[in-house]
């Protein structure tokens, strides 16, 4: 992996959480990088940005200030993604069916497979006794879909844009919040040692 | 009663004219106008109630009143309802924006009121204050024309709408909505085209339009590949681009959905139960195809591919094919089954036919080659198509003896020949071949061992037994065994020499023989051709001819062109072959390689023989027909002989001038000339020529030329001798002396007579000063040019005379006597060119007149003096005296060759007359002087 040689520490040595701000760095850049393959498809969205509310907003615990707790508070923001991405996929490909094999859909699909590592990655974290909010419940695809199925393959097309927009918020922020845990980790693990 | 009837008819009558000429409000207007839109289609449908069956229609967009439609329809009302109902299809969705609609009646001329204005609400109302674009996801056919508008957000502004990448003209239809209309538009990409409307707030609507093609699919046809379901295929046809799944292209087969090709993986649709008909409806939303196809069952079978092909049976010759069916009811099948069989150059079709074929015998097989066996099969009756082919068998045949070879003996000599046989094909060889058995036999001594021959020799030495023909016998020998021998018997030498050997001519590269038959030809003719003047291991070839053919073409194939063939006809026989005629011949001339040899030239005379030599046989490449020989210029070669009998082999050019000639010389055959042989000579005079040449023409040149110019100076005499020899002055004395034209009445003394001449020799163009002797004086005073031819003599007798010995002395202080003794003298003449000066002149009279100088150079100084003191006696009596101051060898005298022959003073040795004098002293005294002068 690309992030993995980030780090002069050597691999095995290399923690958890490190691996996991790594991940999401690169995470961060595959998100970047569709959304700029969905623009050159989608002409009209390299002059017009779409408006609109954000599709991710979580609302912060009264009492996630710490580090531990800022992480699983961006992994539930990761974890709307992902049932964002999802239906996302589903959707195109119930539109377009699975023939379109071009870079859009084959990146697409490596973004989808490495956000859940880093779900998982950062779920071990927390396991390891930093708590954090309670998870969200997992998204359903048809909620707000009848919305954007209404008005048509225009919204949807938007809806799109502004779910990579969500993607690369959120992997951007996975990405500094556990690099700074990572730092606090090995802080503490130099004091104690 | 009759008359209350009466009157109601006239009122009613009355009433209805009055109806008709009031016009306006006089028609009823119509009732119950409603409005109905259908969004997606773009439709509004009105329904009225009204007796009347014509109507105006009007069509407003409500908020700017802007009238969309005013015509005039004829509807008339529906029987069971009694609605009159019309359908109005906008080029603009209704959602952009309110429409009203109104009507009246119409009688020709006569309208009714209009109804009261109906509307229906567009989405631009200010209860829908959200921005909106429509339509939204239309699919419609590529070129089509098409108008999106925009309703900005409230309280927003519009700023622009872009269709695509491309930037459109937009019209205002309301305070909101906002209009663009697209022609032609072309066809979308996958995800179809944007359109998108922009405000001032940036706010971003838009709407996507798909469009793309109807569906052209077409060729549908059914088939069953198990005798029982039905497979139905067809051609896509046109791409309809339309990619999102609502808008592909639906398949139904017989009206059931055919999920293999709605899934877009294949075009074929399955049916488990065979039917006679078949409909396949193609639609998508742009349209619908339909396509049809029937045909019994039996007609339409497809079979699968045999399955397990194996050989049970491999011989040389043969083998036996097996497979199976993967279908059981195949076996009642009747069919037919087509092998390919794959070999190098032996590759062959065969079909069999049977019911339920299930394994062949496979005939005529070569042995020991490797096949590739492929096999379908098809329906025997109602042949529909070949079936699905089998994978790939290989089959390799065994090894068989070989056939027999195709042997020829050939003599070299008498007593020296070769056995060839020709290689086995692969057909023929039934294996590799490992090597070949040679055995010959004769008469005397029979069954020698046979001899074992490589594989890769294909002939072997035979020395024949002069006293009985040898039979040779070849077999060839592979794994399997060894073939029947061929044998031959060594026909009798007969060189080329011993027999008349015709000229054969190519014909497009063969050779086309035919000649007289033989009746002993019992086995038929060998006809036999190789390079001519080969031996040894030439590369022989031959045909054996059956019986009954006389004649015999010899391919291009085997012939080189430009090589001398020798072909030869033998008869077959039991014994030895017998040669029956022979050819020499080339298939196809070309010109000769090399160029004629030895050509050399002799001159004789001014003819020039020139002769070659042919060229040798192999390099010839055709039949010599003859030689050119051209004379080579600088740019090009004339031709100067074309000789046509190639046995000529020298040419003489006769009447060459004296000059270098280069002579070229060509053989030719039919295709042409070859490069040439080139030779230069250069022709010379003869002797006598150049005698004649060389010495009496410039001999005569030269005589012509002085003739020439004694002519001209004769002609010019007056001119050449005034200009080159003016008149001399005659020396002045004083006295008697005076006189130029008395001679001096002195006689001189014998000894002291000088004569003043110019020396010509010497290249002085001055005067020399020589004695003349008495006795010579006399005889030749006549002729004073004669002495000009003596030099040294004469300056040394002059020498001997005036400076000589002491004797002379007296002669000297005698001279002033002997002056005065030659005042009488009447032969003295004094010939002095170079004295004109008048100066020197008067410098001479100033001494008392002209003395001339006499120094003695070798003498000693006191003669000297006695000369001087002499000379001054002889200045006294004016009398003359030769002068004679310097001395020729001298170098001194080279510094003055200028001024010899001017008179020096006796006192000095320089010069009386320099030679910058104005006035340079002439000669005088040359018989060519004379000559001018006309003197004798």
């Amino acid at each position: 992996m690309e992030g993995a040689a980030d780090s002069d520490t050597p691999v095995t040595e290399r923690s958890a959480a490190d691996r996991a701000a790594a991940l999401a760095r690169l995470l961060h850049r595959d998100c970047t990088r569709l959304l700029e393959l969905y623009k050159e498809r989608e002409s009209f969205l390299s002059q017009h940005a779409p408006g609109g509310e954000r599709l991710v907003t979580l609302a912060l615990c009264p009492e996630a200030l710490s580090t531990g707790e800022q992480v699983g508070h961006v992994r539930s923001a990761l974890r709307r993604c992902m049932g964002l991405l999802e239906c996302l996929i589903v959707r195109e490909v119930e539109e377009m069916g699975e023939e379109l094999e071009g870079e859009y859909e084959s990146l697409r699909k490596t973004v989808r497979d490495r956000l859940g590592h880093l779900l998982h990655s950062t779920g071990a974290l927390l396991e390891e006794g930093e708590g954090g909010c309670p998870p969200s419940p997992p998204l359903q695809c048809t909620e707000g879909q009848d919305e954007v199925e209404a008005s048509g393959s225009f919204a949807a097309k938007i809806w799109t844009y502004r779910v990579l927009l969500e993607l690369i918020h959120w992997t951007d922020s996975a990405s500094q919040t556990l690099h700074l845990f990572h730092s606090e980790k090995h802080g503490q693990q130099q004091q104690l040692l | 009663m009759q008359g209350w009837v009466t009157l109601a008819l006239l009122l009613s009558l009355r009433v209805k004219r009055s109806l008709g000429q009031n016009g306006v409000g006089e028609l009823p207007v119509p009732r119950g106008l409603t409005l109905s839109p259908d969004l997606p289609a773009q439709t509004l449908s009105l329904t009225w109630q009204s007796d009347s069956s014509l109507f105006d229609l009007e069509i407003f967009h409500t908020e700017l009143m802007n009238v969309v439609l005013n015509e005039t329809v004829a509807v008339k009302a529906d029987p069971v309802t009694g609605l009159h109902s019309w359908t109005w299809h906008s080029p603009l969705p209704l959602e952009c924006t309110s429409h009203s609609a109104r009507i009246r009646a119409r009688n020709q001329q006569s309208v009714s009121q209009w109804s009261p204005l109906q509307t229906i609400p567009g989405s631009d109302i200010p209860e829908k204050s959200e921005s909106f674009m429509f339509p939204q996801d239309k699919v419609v056919p590529v070129g089509s024309n098409m108008t999106f508008c925009c309703i900005v957000k409230e309280k927003d502004d519009f700023k622009e709408m872009m269709y695509g990448r491309q930037e459109m003209s937009a019209t205002r239809l309301s305070r909101r909505t906002y209009a663009i209309t697209v022609t032609n538009q072309p066809a979308s990409g996958n995800t179809g085209t944007n359109v998108i409307c922009c405000s001032q707030r940036l706010t971003l609507t838009g709407a996507v339009v798909f469009v793309g093609y109807p569906p052209g699919d077409e060729g549908l046809v059914c088939e069953t590949r198990d005798l029982a379901s039905a497979e139905c295929s067809w051609k896509k046809g046109r791409d309809t681009r339309l990619r999102m799944k609502r808008s592909r292209t639906k398949y139904t087969l017989n009206g059931r959905d055919c999920l293999e090709a709605n899934e877009r993986k294949t075009w074929w649709c399955g049916s488990k139960v065979w039917e006679e008909s078949w409909t396949l409806v193609a639609r998508n939303p742009l349209g619908t195809v339909q396509l049809t196809d029937s045909a019994q069952l039996t007609d339409r079978v497809h079979l699968l591919a045999p399955v397990n092909v194996t050989v049970v049976e491999v011989e040389a010759w043969s083998a036996t094919l097996q497979w199976s069916w993967s279908v059981a009811a195949y076996k009642k099948l009747e069919m037919v089954c087509q092998l390919q069989l794959f070999a190098h150059e032996l590759s062959s079709t065969r079909n069999y036919s049977g019911p339920g074929l299930s394994s062949v015998v496979l005939e005529s097989l070569w042995p020991d080659v490797d096949y590739t066996v492929t096999l379908r099969c098809g329906s025997k009756h109602s042949f529909w198509k070949w079936g699905n082919e089998s994978a790939p068998y290989r089959i390799h045949t065994k090894m068989d003896r070989p056939d027999a070879l195709d042997v020829w003996i050939r003599m070299d000599s008498s007593n020296t020949g070769r056995v060839f046989w020709k290689p086995l094909s692969m057909r023929k060889s039934h294996g590799a071949l490992v090597g070949y058995e040679v055995s010959q036999s004769s008469a005397e001594e029979d069954g020698r061992t046979p001899v074992s021959v490589p594989p890769g020799n294909f002939s072997y030495p035979i020395i024949p037994n002069n006293s009985s023909d040898i039979t040779v016998a070849v077999a060839a020998r592979n794994p399997a065994g060894l073939s029947q021998p061929s044998t031959v018997t060594t026909p009798a030498y007969r060189a080329d020499s011993q027999l008349s050997v015709s000229k054969l001519l190519g014909t497009n590269g063969s050779f086309v023989l035919s000649w007289q038959p033989n009746l002993n030809a019992s086995n038929g003719y060998a006809v036999e051709w190789v390079p001519t003047g080969c031996s040894g291991l030439c590369p022989v070839d031959w045909k054996k001819v059956p019986e009954s053919d006389c004649s015999f073409t010899v391919n291009s194939d085997s012939l080189v062109a430009g090589v001398r063939y020798t072909v030869s006809v033998y008869s077959l026989s039991t014994g030895a072959p017998t040669l029956l005629q022979r050819w020499q011949g080339y298939s196809q001339e070309m010109i000769p390689s090399q160029s004629v040899s030895e050509l050399s030239p002799s001159q004789t005379g001014s003819d020039v023989l020139l002769s070659w030599k042919a060229t040798a046989m192999e390099h010839q490449r055709g039949f010599i027909r003859g030689y050119t020989v051209y004379l080579a210029n600088a740019a090009h070669l004339d031709l100067i002989a074309n000789i046509s009998d190639p046995e000529v082999q020298s040419y003489r050019v006769k009447g060459l001038s004296p000059s270098s000639y280069k002579f070229v010389v060509k053989a030719y055959t039919s295709a042409g000339e070859d490069a040439g042989s080139t030779v230069d000579i250069k022709i010379e005079m003869d002797t006598a020529d150049m005698l004649f040449v060389g010495i009496l023409v410039p001999l005569g040149i030269m005589f012509c030329c002085l003739i020439l110019i004694s002519i001209c100076c004769y002609k010019k005499r007056e001119w050449v001798k005034k200009a080159f020899y003016p008149e001399i002055p005659g020396p002045k004395v004083p006295g008697d002396w005076s006189s130029p034209q008395g001679p001096l009445d002195v006689k001189p003394s014998p000894h002291s007579l000088v004569h003043i001449v110019e020396n010509p020799e010497r290249d002085f163009t001055k005067e020399g000063l020589f004695p003349v002797p008495e006795e010579e004086e006399e005889s030749e005073n006549d002729n004073i040019e004669v002495d000009t031819d003596s030099d040294e003599p004469a300056l040394l007798r002059y020498y001997n005379q005036v400076v000589g010995d002491g004797s002379h002395s007296n002669q000297v202080s005698d001279s002033s006597g002997s002056s005065t003794a030659s005042v009488g003298s009447t032969q003295t003449e004094i010939t002095y060119a170079g004295i004109q000066s008048p100066t020197s002149s008067q410098g001479a009279c100033r001494g008392g007149g002209y003395r001339p100088q006499m120094q003695s150079v070798a003498g000693p100084a006191e003669p000297q003096i006695e000369f001087e003191a002499d000379f001054q006696d002889d200045a006294l009596n004016t009398g003359y005296k030769p002068q004679c101051s310097w001395q020729l060898d001298s170098p001194e005298a080279e510094n003055f060759t200028g001024s010899l022959g001017s008179p020096t003073s006796v006192t000095s040795s320089r010069f009386l007359i320099p030679e910058s004098s104005e006035e340079k002293p002439q000669p005088s005294n040359t018989w060519f002087h004379n000559f001018l002068s006309g003197k004798s």
